[in-house]
């Protein structure tokens, strides 16, 4: 069942960001899902590739959670498409979810530099 | 509700993922890609689109309802593919569920009901036994006490102001001629109630205005408040009725409005009250014999409704003290040593939120007895699904091991065949409450053939509904649990070796089940039977008793010259013209006259003071019914003269007081006697030589076909006794002078003979309408429809038992013969005999039978133990039922095995052992 994986060249993404990385991109403002898989691409330069299979279950869990919600609205290409905005709860929870990344990283950065 | 969004959800995420893709289709194409490339990498690099599609959508939480609805499809399919079974099953479980659904509506209908008033909660009955419809004397030897008099009832009123209101009603009925308008008069039914009758309730008309407490004073204007229904279907629903004038046996009232559609009075029973008039009319209607004027005539129930937080047990004690002190004063209840009765008197308060509780007593034990059987049914009926579903689960059981060898979990395989069940019992439920519908009609119709506007009906409601569907979803869960259980213990590795293959441990897995089923059946089957037998031989018996008189060829014509206006003087007249005009008639053998007929379900008693003796004291039994008859009367219904003589033509008006009395009066009242020539009165000594014993007759039943006879005197209808210096008496006494049928006795039946009689009173006062016509076989009968409808159904029940269990035996045989086909073959081949085989498999099934009984006769002892006040002359282990319940099972059992032993005594050895 496990989606398959060929992208060797770029970082798999740490367990549990990627809800933070989808909310953070929101906060740029409104975005679809094709969308804000390109604008996390480019922001990572190249590096960072959300699979759609783990984005649109993201997507709708945040949406579940009132994290975001989402719109059917015209693009800028005239197509079609589902908008997800964050709201005030999705703002809070970015909030806590980069304050516990970073200490996280803090802690990491600890062990790896120990001596 | 949820299935909705659920829906919109799934095409929502389907557009949004074609959007994802257009867009970035049309990246690729504006990057110089040529459109099919684009297309094919974007697919590439978006990936599984279903599988996406699908981890998306169970973000959603729905994954449960998903499967549910996967499991149900996939339930409908399995059962799509076996018609035969499904239909069997949907059919037993239609039969089962429908038997317990028309019964519950019964049940919910009489005995669940509250009444359709505010608040039924707060109301009260002072009184909690059936006590009817007038006494003057005490009810219980327990000294409970439910019937009231007018004078009784205002004193408790008085005292008790827990009451918000306290009301009285009339404990019986009557039937009323009423004309309205120049259309011929109608008998109808009638209640007298207090004036805050319908306050006390709390309810308000449906037009026009209820009775109050002014229309119950003496002197107010006569009034009555017809029900909606008897408006509706007697008046055409004629608005204009309201605030005209009907006249009620000649007299007139006004009809002050119309109670609400669905209001029936104050209790559930098959005839309600057409029409309530206040209790202060019943002298206007019944004069100088009125009840109410009457201080110690018992006739009332009060009926209140207690003000909230009141203490019942306190109220009642108090109410009882009041009880007490009233009778201390009155002395035809204190007189005679009744005073030493006094101090058990007592008062009971009934919940009486649901009525007045007499048909629910009357018919409660039958009900609940149905209940139970119609559940035994249910139960046969599950067992029987749940063995062939055994069976399917053994045929399925490569499936279902292939199915767990690719992955399936154990939960999974129980909740599909669990979800196969249910839904084949909701689809059976549904078939159910359609044979529920068709049933409770039936059963209404037998029960209460002679209802008019019936307080309750068999359309399904939604409580009705709602117990259909329990029962289904419990029926589903109870026969599937253990298929679903059994199965899910497949072993994968089976599916590979070929599991159908008849020997091993997992191939016989099913068979102890599947025999306990049996025997369960077997059991539950005998207590039916039993059950059956029992109650219908308890009918036989009361039907085919000896009740005394002769009832073929008779016919019985009601009518009420009363209602139509005769007066006293005009009697003697009328009765002689009938009598005349009747006896001309071609092939008629007698006419008579009489008050009340024998097994007409009426009486009329007094106290019998024999020349001589004291009043009786107070635990002196001197009840004794009596009735006023025309001359022919005793051989109208064939009765003998045993002793003495008939009534005769010499008896007038003039000559001296004569009586005819049955056996047991005279060996009551003049033990060891000769009882001719001997003199008696009633209700006091003063008048105990009023009437001189002429004649002794044949004991023959004349009030309850179940009971003892009691003593019974006739007194000729030539005879009024004007020595009575109690108006009370008198009136009673001139009362008694209007007889209401005609006693037809044809030496042959003419083949009109409705219309004939029919005819033959018109002739004689066109006014003279017949309110009632039928054969007195049919009237006779009357008294056991409930009966009746006991023992169709337990037979019908039994029936269904019996049927369910041989086919369910029969399908276990069969499915086990075919299991042991190869080794059956082998015995014959080793030189077992075709005899030898026929015994071996029947003695599989009459084993089973034996354990069945073994288990089912004492249940069938302890069900019949159940039943004992229902049955008439009939033991509750009457040895002859429980013979022909082995004996009937018996033989289904060895039908239902001997097939299949014949058909494994047919087996070809050679063909045995090439097959497997």
């Amino acid at each position: 069942m496990a989606p398959k994986s060929d992208y060797q060249n770029r970082i798999e993404l740490v367990q549990g960001t990627l809800d933070m990385l989808v909310l953070k991109t929101l906060q740029w403002g409104e975005q679809h899902g094709y969308g804000i898989s390109q604008a996390i691409r480019a922001s990572s330069g190249d590096v960072l590739q959300v699979e759609t299979g783990s984005l649109y279950p993201a997507l709708h869990r945040l949406e579940r959670q009132r994290w975001v919600k989402a719109e059917w609205k015209k693009s800028e290409s005239n197509q079609r498409a589902k908008f997800y905005k964050i709201t005030k709860l999705g703002k809070d929870q970015l909030a806590s979810d980069y304050e516990r990344w970073g200490r996280m990283v803090a802690t990491i950065e600890a062990i790896m530099t120990a001596k | 509700m949820r299935l909705f969004p659920f829906l919109r959800r799934k095409s929502d995420l389907q557009e949004e993922i074609e959007s994802h893709l257009k867009m970035a289709i049309a990246d690729r194409v504006a990057r110089g890609q040529s459109p099919a490339d684009a297309r094919t990498s974007a697919m590439h690099e978006f990936g599984n689109v279903p599988l996406i599609a699908d981890v998306t959508h169970n973000q959603w939480g729905w994954l449960r309802l998903e499967l549910f609805m996967q499991d149900i499809r996939y339930a409908m399919r399995q059962l799509g593919r076996s018609p035969g079974f499904t239909f069997t099953v949907i059919i037993t479980l239609a039969l089962g569920i429908g038997a317990n659904t028309a019964i519950f509506t019964l049940v919910h209908g009489i005995l669940l009901r509250s009444l359709p008033v505010s608040d039924p909660s707060r109301l009260y009955r002072i009184g909690d036994r059936n006590d009817c419809c007038y006494y003057d004397n005490y009810q219980n030897d327990n000294g409970d006490f439910d019937l009231f008099s007018y004078d009784l009832y205002l004193r408790l009123k008085q005292v008790a102001p827990e009451f918000e209101q306290l009301a009285a009603v009339e404990a019986g009925g009557n039937g009323f001629s009423v004309r309205s308008g120049a259309t011929p008069a109608r008998q109808l039914r009638s209640e007298y109630v207090s004036g805050n009758y319908f306050a006390t309730l709390g309810v308000g008309a449906y037009a026009g205005r209820v009775l109050n407490e002014k229309d119950d004073t003496p002197g107010a204007a006569p009034a009555l408040v017809l029900s909606y229904k008897t408006w509706q279907a007697d008046f055409g629903a004629d608005s204009a009725i309201i605030g005209s004038t009907v006249y009620v046996q000649l007299h007139p009232f006004v009809v002050t409005g119309i109670a609400p559609p669905g209001f029936f009075g104050d209790r559930v029973i098959a005839n309600p009250p057409d029409f309530w008039m206040p209790l202060a009319n019943e002298p206007v209607l019944e004069g100088p014999n009125s009840a109410l004027k009457n201080d110690d005539q018992l006739w009332l129930y009060p009926l209140g409704r207690v003000r909230p937080g009141v203490n019942i047990g306190t109220l009642q004690a108090k109410l009882s003290v009041t009880l007490r002190q009233w009778l201390a004063t009155r002395s035809t209840y204190s007189a005679n040593g009744g005073a030493a009765l006094i101090p058990r008197q007592h008062v009971i308060l009934a919940p009486a939120g649901g009525g007045i509780q007499r048909l629910q007593q009357q018919t409660g034990t039958g009900l609940r007895l149905l209940m139970i059987l119609s559940t035994v049914v249910l139960l046969i009926a599950c067992a029987n699904i749940a063995n062939l579903l055994l069976a399917r689960c053994a045929a399925r059981r490569s499936d279902v091991a292939m199915r767990m060898a690719l992955g399936a979990s154990r939960s999974n395989v129980m909740r599909q065949i669990l979800t196969e069940s249910v839904l084949l019992s909701l689809l059976g439920g549904a078939v159910g409450v359609a044979v529920a519908y068709a049933g409770s009609h039936m059963m209404l119709a037998l029960a209460f053939p002679n209802a008019r506007n019936m307080p309750f009906d068999a359309n399904p409601s939604l409580p009705i509904l709602a117990f259909a569907f329990m029962v289904s979803l419990l029926t589903g869960v109870l026969f599937g649990t253990a298929p679903a259980w059994l199965s899910s213990h497949a072993q994968p590795a089976d599916a590979l070796r070929g599991v159908n293959r008849g020997s091993g441990s997992a191939g016989d897995r099913s068979s102890l089940p599947q025999r306990a089923l049996i025997v369960l059946q077997v059991a539950l089957s005998m207590v039916l039977l039993a059950g059956a037998l029992l109650m219908t031989k308890s009918l036989r018996n009361l039907e085919h008793q000896n009740f005394g008189i002769i009832t073929a060829n008779r016919y019985v014509l009601q009518f009420d010259p009363k209602g139509v206006g005769y007066s006293l003087d005009r009697l003697p007249a009328l009765y002689r013209e009938i009598e005349d005009r009747f006896s001309a008639l071609p092939a008629m053998a007698n006419v008579s006259l009489v008050r009340y007929i024998p097994l007409g379900g009426n009486m009329w008693g007094s106290c019998v003071i024999p020349q001589g003796h004291p009043a009786p004291g107070p635990n002196g039994r001197c009840f004794s019914t009596w009735d006023r008859a025309s001359t022919h009367f005793l051989d109208s219904i064939g009765v003998p003269i045993v002793r003495g003589r008939n009534f005769s033509a010499q008896d007038t008006a003039t000559s001296p007081q004569v009586v005819v009395v049955n056996q047991t009066f005279a060996k009551y009242f003049f033990p060891n006697q000769d009882p001719i020539g001997k003199h008696f009165g009633v209700n006091t000594p003063q008048y105990s030589g009023a009437f001189e014993i002429a004649g002794v007759f044949a004991d023959f039943k004349m009030t309850d076909p179940r009971g003892e006879i009691r003593p019974l005197f006739f007194r000729p209808l030539s005879q009024q006794f004007n020595g009575y210096k109690e108006p009370d008496a008198d009136a009673g006494e001139k009362s008694s002078m209007f007889v209401n049928f005609i006693i037809l006795d044809f030496a042959q039946t003419p083949s009109d003979v409705e219309v004939l009689a029919r005819r033959t009173l018109a002739l004689i006062d066109p006014n003279l309408t017949v309110s009632h016509f039928s054969p007195y076989d049919a009237e006779v009968a009357g008294n056991f429809n409930q009966d009746r409808l006991l023992a169709r159904l337990t037979s019908l029940f039994g029936a269904l038992a019996l049927t369910l269990a041989s086919v369910g035996l029969y399908g276990v045989m069969s499915y086990s013969v075919v299991r042991r086909t190869s080794e059956i073959g082998i015995r014959m081949a080793l030189g077992a005999a075709r005899s030898g085989v026929v015994a071996m498999v029947l003695r599989g099934a009459l084993w089973q039978l034996l354990v069945g009984l073994v288990v089912g006769i004492p249940a069938a002892l302890f069900v019949g133990h159940l039943m004992t006040s229902l049955l008439y002359e009939v033991r509750a282990y009457d040895p002859l039922a429980f013979l022909g319940a082995i004996l009937l099972l018996a033989t289904c059992a060895t039908v239902a095995g001997f097939i299949p032993a014949r058909r494994a005594a047919s087996i070809d050895p050679m063909q045995a052992l090439r097959t497997d």
